[in-house]
């Protein structure tokens, strides 16, 4: 068990701790002026604005995919499966490359996108799109198990009930998943906003326009701007905090819930 | 509600649910569907209900075509073996859930829906648990619930899938003698669905017999015991021994004789003996006529009879349940030897 804690202690409490001083090592003043500076404002805007984005996105296709796999029984869902995953074993940066593989100035689709006055790559689309794609897999992971072990026998009973196919959905699905499901949205949004690789690729790096918060990060890390860099670091950091608090919470609900 | 079902087909990838079966099931009456695992008999009542579409063949409600018909407007209600509770409601709004989803215009007041839910659980005799979840409840409580739950929507039609298979077997038997008692109350066509043929035979009006997707034998549970149609039936609805034997040319039968090689081999068909162990005659002399004889293995005296299991020359076990007074007059210890004869029998060929 000391080991264990130990290990603990280098490996995640130390950086946790690095990153506050390092950023406070100004003083407070010092903190305040980097977050408050206008590329690092901009960073944080995005970053909101393409988690808003994308989090409900992968909400509502998170559910309706896990609804058809636990559900039912149909021609390609093991395939279906298999795509759900595939986030999770392709590398970030060559999703990112993917993206702009396809959306880019000498792509094909790209030509036609270009003509058309559409920009998706270094552009916010292109932000959104990189992070649906690697956020995709948290919803629906979290939902296939849990609805697969609930089987479909109450949405049976609500429908020899005289309920009809959506009334089903809201007053008995969304119920029994909901705590899974705020659990999954969780881990989806902390990821959307902690995302670098796939990010970076599409981004273009363009200060004041599509840098997220870790882009920027790594710009004032690369101008050896420490102090502004580990400050905006601090907030994506207390972000995770906020989330891990969260996640603690629901999977008490949840263990009460089940009782 | 009167129901017809015609040459019924349903096929699961390659393994055949029903194949061919055909039920009429009069209004007002009590069916038990019985049959082993895998016999089909729930893939039917899913048919019936409008969950489940067979590949071929129709079932008719009242007369009418059920094929393009919603589950909605089948008007059945279905208890599921695991209750199927909403466990995220309390008991009253379970029972009440079919009336609250029902579209406006036909959605009884509050006022309504709460007096007819808490005289259902008055009727399940639940109505004291009504702000409780199914989670506080026992699971002979929670099956009530889903009967009330199902029987709130005025169904034409009651379906029952295992209603008590999953509780013990004190709770299984006093909730099947109340259902029974309901539905001399409220005659719903029932259908319900038991691998337990005890439960079968106590309950139903008429039992319908399955195997490997077939209709076996349909009848009352008198006629089904005392006549059954053919060997797997008889071997369903009880212990049985059975023994080989011979049908000679004036159709009488004999038991095939492999214990004594004095008497002459009798010349005919071999035919398949059945007797129950409570029909097994036994006595410690060699009397007149057909006698097997068998080595006393084991007796079991708890219960109104003794319940001996014998070892035939060969091996073959035989159970027999006697008397107790029978058993004291004879004197029967383990390893005794003794002759018996099925008293009665049931012969299939």
């Amino acid at each position: 068990m000391f080991l264990g804690l130990s290990f603990v202690a280098v490996v995640i409490g130390l950086p946790l701790a690095a990153v506050f001083t390092e950023a406070l090592r100004k003083g407070l003043g010092a903190y305040f002026t980097a977050i408050s500076d206008e590329y690092a404002l901009q960073a944080i805007k995005l970053t909101f604005l393409v988690a808003a984005i994308s989090v409900p996105c992968n909400l509502v296709f998170g559910v309706a995919a896990s609804w058809a796999v636990a559900k039912f029984e149909f021609l390609g869902k093991r395939l279906l499966v298999t795509f759900i995953d595939l986030p999770f074993s392709v590398a970030p940066v060559i999703s990112g490359l993917v993206y702009v593989l396809l959306f880019g100035a000498h792509s094909i689709l790209g030509e036609w996108l270009i003509e058309n006055d559409i920009q998706i790559i270094f552009a916010v689309p292109g932000l959104v799109i990189a992070t649906i794609f690697v956020t995709f897999p948290f919803v629906a992971r979290e939902l296939i198990p849990l609805m697969e072990e609930q089987g479909t026998e109450q949405e049976e009973a609500a429908l020899l009930l005289g309920a009809s196919g959506w009334q089903t959905f809201w007053k008995v699905t969304i119920p029994n998943i909901k705590w899974g499901l705020l659990y999954g949205v969780l881990l989806c949004n902390a990821r959307a906003m902690g995302e670098f690789g796939a990010v970076s690729v599409v981004s273009g790096h363009i200060k004041g326009s599509t840098n997220t918060i870790p882009l920027h990060v790594e710009i004032l890390y690369n101008d050896y701007n420490f102090v502004a860099a580990f400050a905006v670091a601090s907030i994506l950091t207390l972000l995770a905090l906020v989330t891990l608090l969260l996640k603690r919470a629901v999977e008490i609900r949840t263990h009460e819930n089940d009782k | 509600m009167a129901i017809h079902v015609k040459n019924i087909k349903k096929q699961f990838s390659d393994f055949t649910a029903l194949d061919d079966v055909s039920l009429e099931v009069k209004s007002g009456e009590l069916i038990a569907l019985l049959g082993p695992s895998g016999s089909g008999k729930t893939t039917l009542l899913r048919i019936i209900a409008g969950l489940e579409f067979p590949d071929s063949g129709s079932v008719l409600l009242n007369g009418e075509e059920t094929q393009d018909k919603d589950i909605k407007e089948r008007h059945v209600g279905f208890v599921f073996q695991h209750y199927a509770l909403f466990k995220h409601m309390t008991v009253f709004e379970n029972v009440a859930f079919g009336l609250r989803v029902r579209p406006k215009k036909i959605r009884p007041s509050n006022i309504v829906i709460r007096e007819k839910v808490m005289e259902l659980l008055s009727l399940v005799h639940l109505d004291a648990f009504h702000d409780r979840y199914p989670s506080q409840l026992s699971g002979g409580q929670r099956q009530r619930i889903a009967l009330a739950r199902a029987l709130a929507v005025e169904p034409r039609l009651l379906l029952l899938d295992e209603p008590f298979g999953a509780l013990d077997a004190k709770v299984r038997k006093e909730l099947r003698r109340w259902m029974r008692r309901l539905h001399d109350d409220i005659h719903i066509t029932s259908i319900f669905v038991t691998h337990d043929q005890e439960e079968a035979m106590e309950v139903a009006d008429r039992v319908v017999v399955m195997s490997n997707g077939k209709i076996e034998q349909v009848g009352t549970p008198e006629e089904v015991y005392q006549h059954p149609a053919n060997a797997f039936v008889y071997d369903f609805l009880g212990n049985y021994n059975e023994f080989s034997g011979i049908k000679d040319s004036a159709g009488i039968v004999h038991l095939a004789d492999f214990d004594s090689k004095q008497s002459k081999p009798i010349e005919g068909k071999p035919v398949k003996i059945f007797s129950r162990p409570h029909e097994i005659y036994i006595t410690n002399k060699k009397e007149e006529g057909e006698f097997i004889e068998a080595v006393v293995e084991h007796m079991n005296p708890a219960g109104p009879l003794v319940k001996i299991e014998l070892e035939r020359k060969g091996g073959q076990l035989i159970q027999a349940e006697i008397l107790k007074t029978i058993i004291k007059n004879l004197d029967v210890k383990n390893g005794d030897v003794l002759f018996l004869r099925p008293e009665t029998m049931k012969v299939f060929e």
